[in-house]
């Protein structure tokens, strides 16, 4: 059976593909494939011919004329468009069938002491309840981890945990847990109705403006803060967990360690990636040990999303956002949209550092900074951008600044340049070559290009072909530049 | 093997029972996709493509009420796919290109001219295969331990490099190909399992 043609024949192929071999006869085909090209060939081949494979390729990747939202397969596929909306309705009518009967006929059922108005909502982890506190006369939010999660201990186990942890923090902007309990072996948690709407409603209907912004990401960073103090990473910080209050403005962080029990149950048991990784950051992407920097990575993409409207990384796939997550620098926040002041966009920027020792450290200090920014913003004559923020507007790698600024440094050198050689033409008597002048867009330290060291100063004659590209590097840069303001 | 129990068939045969909802949204899943994608290929906008959908499966839906099982006579699930694919050409064929797009290339000229019966269904039976792949996947996925899914996956759908594919899930080379070799198979088994049983 093994190699003395160097190859394996067509039957132990199938086999291998089959498993139907031994274990240790497994093992060596699948060493011999790792290099021999003929036996991996024939192993494809032998699997599905080759239309099956183009098939396959075709078929299987969403396209553009899919649905934005597909269900069912699609959560397989491609990430669903974030949307804690989309109800997955079998999971409700599994719900609704589970809960208890209730003497209310007003009410769906009942769950331990609480009766069942209606459902908020359902994403791909638990389902929301609106229900009904008889005994406090109030209406609270009962969240029910997903029956296809509750099925796995571990994720129980996690859920009830996280959800005792996150119970732990008391906060403003973290929404509170009025109790944790099981019923029927599915865990569930109850926290306040909360009358508003997630900050990614907001940002499908409105665009927010810069103190909205800057009000919206400090609440957080404080909630997150706090939740950080108990030694709790939230894990899934995305628009869909950040709730709006209604009446008072104010943000409630949500969705505590739901986020590490779906990890626990989907992610591990079938290779779905739950939820949409948009949001992700790199180290959570590759799956790496996380901390509560982590968080602050998550809370940069929101920021990006509320600053330009879509999510610092996107690709069709899910694997293609972790990718891209992991490896790509985002498209400059202020290219996006100009109106977005230079250290906001260097603050996103810190915030979104692949390496979480590049960020801030910590959601304190991140809040801090964003309320003086706020106050700065608010009020700028009496309030002054603070040094740190100011510092990061020169961090911006936005392309638009960097272009300016580029553009006017070049001006600048090539005018100093110029000077020199009107007013210092003098030593250029001196013989000595020119250095080339490089034209090209790329240029970034013009000064020290259009002037000449001064051991090799050029000659008069050709000096004036000096000036002469020098015009030229200005009519270009001046193209260059209305081109820019166009 | 697994033990999947062969249920499009008998699917479709108590889909005769308005009431029976389960059985009318799997009907409805693998149908649905293919008109609102051969609308949106057309030039339909999402909207329009949605209840383009929505209106082909209704008078589907309402001719099937009345339909009572004789085993003597045509198989229910033939009927009703003979209807839905009639409905579905019938409707496609009638769209009218969309004059908004503006353009006037020779392209988009012929684009506009009236598909034939039979160009609309080899494009049907394209599109009844790409959903028949993706139920496929979609059920045997599970039988997968997660590495093994995705090796599949980043190699044969997302076109990535077996290198990059072994890097990115740790796993050895000859284990990608194993992997993806083996998914490969199994969907292939499915999905052939899946054409046999809405043909029967």
């Amino acid at each position: 059976m093994t190699v003395d043609s160097q190859h394996y024949e067509p039957d132990v192929i199938e086999r291998f593909l089959r498993s139907d071999l031994p274990e240790a006869e497994l093992k060596n085909v699948e060493r011999h494939i790792e290099s021999c090209e003929t036996c991996q060939q024939q192993l494809l081949d032998t699997a599905a011919d080759g239309d099956w494979w183009t098939d396959a390729s075709e078929f299987l990747i969403a396209d553009e004329h899919d649905e934005a939202n597909l269900t069912g397969f699609s959560t397989l596929v491609r990430p669903n468009e974030p949307d804690e909306d989309t109800s997955n309705r079998t999971d409700i009518r599994q719900i609704i069938a589970w809960l208890a009967p209730t003497d209310d006929p007003a009410m769906l059922g009942r769950i331990g002491t609480y009766e069942v108005a209606g459902v908020i909502g359902a994403g791909g982890m638990g389902v929301v309840l609106k229900g009904f506190d008889r005994a406090l006369n109030r209406y609270v939010a009962i969240k029910i981890l997903a029956p296809h999660l509750a099925t796995s201990g571990a994720a129980r186990r996690r859920f009830a945990r996280e959800a005792q942890a996150a119970a732990a923090v008391v906060h403003d902007n973290v929404i509170a847990i009025h109790g944790v309990d099981e019923a029927a072996g599915v865990p569930y948690l109850v926290m306040p109705y909360v009358r508003g709407k997630s900050l990614q409603k907001r940002l499908d209907s409105a665009s927010l403006n810069i103190s909205e912004v800057l009000r919206i990401s400090m609440q957080t960073a404080r909630g997150l803060s706090a939740a950080h103090d108990q030694g709790l990473v939230h894990r899934d910080i995305k628009p869909a967990n950040i709730l709006l209050d209604g009446t008072t403005e104010r943000v409630l962080l949500t969705d505590f360690g739901l986020a590490r029990a779906a990890d626990d149950a989907s992610l591990t048991h079938s290779g779905v990636i739950a939820g949409t990784p948009y949001f992700m950051s790199p180290e959570q992407a590759e799956g790496s040990g996380i901390d509560h920097r982590s968080d602050l990575f998550s809370l940069g993409s929101v920021m990006y999303t509320m600053c330009t409207g879509r999510p610092p990384f996107r690709a069709e796939t899910s694997w293609g956002i972790l990718r891209r997550v992991s490896e790509a620098t985002p498209t400059p926040i202020r290219e996006l949209n100009p109106d977005v002041p230079a250290w906001l966009a260097g603050l996103v920027g810190k915030l979104l550092q692949k390496n979480a020792d590049d960020r801030f450290q910590s959601a304190d200090q991140l809040a801090r900074l964003l309320e003086q920014c706020l106050a700065h913003v608010q009020q700028p004559t009496s309030q002054s951008l603070p040094i740190a923020a100011a510092a990061l507007a020169e961090t911006d790698r936005s392309a638009q600044s960097q272009r300016i600024n580029e553009g006017w440094l070049l001006i600048a050198g090539l005018a100093l340049g110029i000077t020199m050689v009107v007013l210092l033409g003098r030593p250029w008597f001196v013989t000595g070559t020119s250095e080339p002048i490089d034209t090209s867009a790329k240029t970034t330290e013009p000064d020290s290009q259009s002037v000449p060291p001064s051991g090799e100063l050029p000659s008069w004659n050709s000096t004036d072909d000096e000036l002469n590209r020098l015009r030229g590097s200005i009519e270009k840069l001046d193209q260059q530049t209305s081109d820019f303001w166009k | 093997m697994s033990g999947i129990p062969n249920t499009r068939a008998s699917l479709l045969l108590r889909i005769k029972d308005p009431a029976d909802r389960d059985a009318w949204e799997e009907f409805v899943e693998l149908y649905r996709p293919i008109i609102y994608r051969m609308a949106r290929k057309r030039g339909l906008q999402d909207a329009d493509a949605q209840d383009l959908a929505q209106k082909v499966l209704g008078s589907v839906a309402s001719s099937i009420e009345g339909w009572e099982h004789d085993p003597q006579r045509a198989r229910f699930s033939t009927w009703l796919t003979t209807v839905t694919r009639n409905a579905i050409i019938d409707t496609v064929r009638r769209i009218k290109p969309d004059s908004s797009s503006g353009g006037t290339s020779m392209l988009q000229q012929l684009k506009r001219l009236p598909q034939s019966e039979e160009g609309a269904a080899a494009e049907l039976n394209r599109e009844y295969r790409r959903q028949l792949f993706r139920h496929a996947a979609a059920e045997i996925q599970h039988e997968f331990e997660p590495e093994t899914w995705t090796a599949f996956w980043l190699t044969t759908v997302e076109n990535v490099g077996v290198t990059e594919a072994a890097e990115r899930t740790g796993k050895a080379i000859g284990s990608i190909y194993a992997a993806r070799s083996r998914v490969m198979r199994r969907l292939k088994e499915k999905v052939s399992q899946l054409e046999v049983s809405d043909d029967s």
